[in-house]
């Protein structure tokens, strides 16, 4: 619930907001959530929990919030009624607090939940107390369970994520930023509003193999230029739908490549190929990103 | 090979333009069926059909593939004037359209990535066009740009023709794009620029445009523009025809088009003249007209979806999930009502060539029960549209604001209301999608803007006529 934190007053019984709709008043709690998800018939269904920003002074709060979360997924488990067909993922909570974070894991892994999602972060902390938290998580939580991170998006953080063990991720970056105006691109997130793209006649990143890139005398291409990104973002829509197919496809291809690096017993020159790209200088590679790796066995720096 | 399967080609394509069945009335031509085909690109168009409309050379909420895959017109109009703002820290570029290169196939095909067998149709400017209050000179149109106003001279619009290779292009014409009819001096004054600026694009030199060019013709009475007319019907149509068509600012002038120059007869008739609804296309069908460019389709209206439509959306998705796409702002709700609204309109055009196939009276009699079955004005549509955007009209004074804000209040606290204008980071976002363009914001609506934001159902065959669901949203 942390989109709708501000407008939100949350009890034990549940979180009272007012609908977008209609403005009338509205309760969500976990039974009710687990009933709405049973009517989707989505294959992930996740568990209505306490959040609050990880920033948070507060720490009994935050004790709180945690605490909350873990009665909630248990009622969330009564109320779930397809289990054979519906996986349910617990949400860790716990904010930056570490120890509060494996306590979170330590009850909902007892749960036995078919998945389990890592919640509560990308809320504005450091980029350090970030990875510090996925990785307390990671380690105490069973193998053979997807692990996924919630609201995580930008390139960087994902590639960091899976070397600390994650499986998972999801966030609204990639097509936001394509309504924006952004590509996000292996060489960095290009704003294709700037004037220097307006007579690019290149594809938005070059051997991308998205329908909008790979050249318009190819199956099923378009042949997209930046020129004409350029000439339509933020007027047209179609600019936004292009963006956002390039996107999505580069988000999925890192994956993609990610998976195969870890198969071909590769990840490590993956994820140093990965950086390089975005920081050609090999100087100025964010410090969160090499302490995280390196506490994984990853060196960025190693040639 | 394109998207579409086809090899990008890097010249217009010839067109020949087949009456296949025209019907005579009163010694007069009427109601007709031709086809319309375009060699080297394989397309063809059976007639009476319509293009659609872009907007700064895209078919609007329908990518370049979808208009391949899902769209069933084969054509549409472009304005040059979409492409040729001059933003303020850069006055001195030149438009980027201009430099598409070669490698791309036609030039205003590559730089939209439109498929090369998509017919595209260049005129100065958008349908219907925003008046510019400077008027035209003897050798410029003023046009409307996304920066604001420019004066493009008659010249340098054929240049652009000759380079970016439209397969049918509409040589300037001196209109006013008012409400108002143009007093007669004005009128004549029109006829006479519009005279002179036909004269130069037929100029012999080595920037003669290679695309099919159809000749406009003025929304003023016969007898103001006769001396044009008739030096379209003696200079133009005899030696290896290099007139093309007629493009009509106003169909009513057909009758006389028919009577006076019988030379004309043969030429494809496209209409400009923004048919408000079904029944001014019907009439404009019955009086002789071949093609339409719509500006009315592109749409956004949660109208319920058609019975039985056999649409992409409508074979892919409830009505309720477009309802809640639309009412949720999210992109996908255009699109797909954009590719309904392109099925329902083809479905009507199909139906009337159906009728027009057995005969004129049967075309008729289907148009007088359409008449009597349809509302003559269509109640207004309840949808959300995208946003306005600043090229779509100009703001007139004490106007309210066109666009309503994104939300409203959601939460307890007033600052909850803010809940759209989040993101800041991030710039300027797309129509009414996640943020404001600020600029654009106070612009608000005038002039004629009139849409149609969701069509008819059914075809117009001798036997039935489907029920309306057609919604006209009529600002001002
Ligand atoms: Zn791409
Ligand atoms: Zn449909």
């Amino acid at each position: 619930m942390v989109s709708l934190l501000k407008l939100a007053t949350i009890t034990e019984e549940g979180v009272r907001f007012l609908s977008p709709h209609d403005g009338s008043p509205m309760l969500l709690t976990p039974e009710h959530s687990m009933s709405l998800q049973n009517s989707i018939g989505s294959d992930i269904m996740m568990q209505l929990d306490d959040v609050l920003v990880t920033t948070s002074p507060d720490i009994v709060r935050m004790r709180e919030a945690m605490e909350r979360s873990v009665r909630w997924l248990d009622r969330c488990i009564v109320a779930h009624k397809n289990p054979d067909r519906q996986n349910l993922f617990c949400i860790i909570q716990g904010g930056l607090d570490l120890e509060m974070r494996r306590e979170c894991c330590r009850e909902m892994v007892a749960r036995d939940t078919p998945g389990i999602a890592i919640g509560g972060l990308s809320g504005g902390e450091a980029k350090d107390d970030f990875c510090r938290v996925v990785a307390a998580c990671t380690e105490l939580l069973p193998e053979l369970k997807p692990r996924y991170v919630m609201g995580i998006g930008y390139p960087e953080d994902l590639v960091v994520c899976v070397a600390l063990g994650a499986d998972m991720f999801d966030c609204v970056w990639p097509t936001r930023t394509a309504r924006f105006g952004n590509a996000v691109t292996k060489d960095g997130v290009l704003n294709m509003k700037r004037e220097k793209y307006a007579k690019d006649f290149g594809p938005i990143e070059d051997g991308c193999g998205c329908p909008c890139c790979r050249p318009a005398d190819q199956e099923g291409a378009m042949g997209i230029t930046r020129a004409f990104v350029h000439h339509n973002a933020a007027k047209e829509t179609v600019s936004a739908h292009l963006l956002t197919i390039h996107n999505v496809w580069y988000q999925l291809e890192l994956m993609r490549q990610a998976r195969k690096a870890i198969i071909a017993d590769e990840f490590p020159a993956f994820v140093r190929e990965f950086f390089n790209n975005l920081y050609p200088d090999r100087v100025s590679y964010p410090s969160w990103a090499t302490t995280a790796l390196r506490s994984v066995g990853i060196d960025l720096f190693k040639p | 090979m394109t998207n579409d399967g086809h090899e990008l080609a890097d010249e217009p394509a010839a067109m020949t333009f087949e009456l296949l069945k025209a019907a005579v009335r009163d010694g007069t031509t009427v109601a007709r069926l031709g086809r319309l085909a375009l060699t080297g690109c394989k397309s063809v168009v059976d007639t009476p059909n319509y293009f659609g409309l872009t907007s700064r050379g895209v078919v609007p909420h329908v990518t370049p593939d979808n208009v391949s895959k899902h769209l069933q017109t084969n054509g549409a109009y472009l304005a040059l004037e979409d492409f040729i703002e001059r933003p303020q820290q850069y006055s001195t570029r030149s438009p980027p359209i201009y430099e598409t290169p070669s490698a791309l196939g036609k030039p205003l095909h590559g730089f939209t990535a439109l498929p090369s067998s998509f017919i595209t149709v260049l005129g100065a400017r958008r349908l219907p066009a925003v008046p510019a209050p400077a008027g035209n000179t003897n050798h410029a149109v003023s046009i409307f740009t996304s920066t604001g106003f420019q004066v493009l001279p008659t010249k340098d619009y054929r240049n652009a023709v000759q380079v970016l290779k439209p397969d049918i292009a509409i040589p300037p014409a001196d209109l006013t794009h008012g409400p108002t009819t143009p007093t007669s001096k004005r009128a004549v004054k029109m006829a006479e620029r519009t005279d002179d600026w036909i004269k130069e694009w037929f100029v012999d030199d080595d920037t003669t445009p290679t695309a099919s060019t159809f000749a406009p013709v003025l929304p003023i009475p016969y007898s103001m523009q006769w001396e044009y007319l008739e030096r379209l019907s003696e200079d133009l149509t005899t030696d290896n025809r290099r007139l093309a068509g007629l493009a009509l600012y106003d169909a009513d002038i057909i009758p006389d088009l028919n009577h006076h120059l019988p030379n004309l007869l043969p030429l494809p008739r496209l209409s400009l003249a923004a048919p408000p609804t079904p029944h001014h296309i019907l009439r404009q069908i019955s009086l002789g007209v071949d093609l339409f460019a719509l500006p009315f389709i592109n749409a956004t209206d949660l109208s319920p979806f058609v019975q039985n439509c056999t649409c992409y959306a409508c074979t892919r998705h409830h009505r309720a999930f477009v309802h809640h796409l639309l009412s949720a702002h999210e992109m996908l709700g255009w699109t797909l009502l954009q590719l309904h609204n392109h099925a329902v309109v083809a479905a009507f055009f199909a139906g009337i060539r159906q009728t027009l196939a057995v005969s004129d009276d049967a075309f008729e009699a289907a148009r007088a029960q359409f008449h009597a079955v349809y509302e003559p004005e269509l109640p207004a549509g309840t949808g959300e549209r995208p946003r306005a955007r600043g090229y779509h009209f100009k703001s007139g004074a004490g106007e309210g604001k066109r666009n309503k804000p994104g939300w409203g209040k959601l939460g307890e606290e007033e600052e909850a209301a803010a809940v759209a204008g989040k993101a800041k980071g991030d710039g300027a976002a797309v129509d009414g999608v996640d943020g404001v363009d600020g600029k654009l914001q106070d612009l608000s609506l005038s002039g004629e803007e009139v849409k149609i934001e969701f069509l008819i159902s059914g075809t117009v065959t001798g036997e039935t006529i489907g029920v309306t669901e057609a919604a006209v949203e009529k600002d001002r």
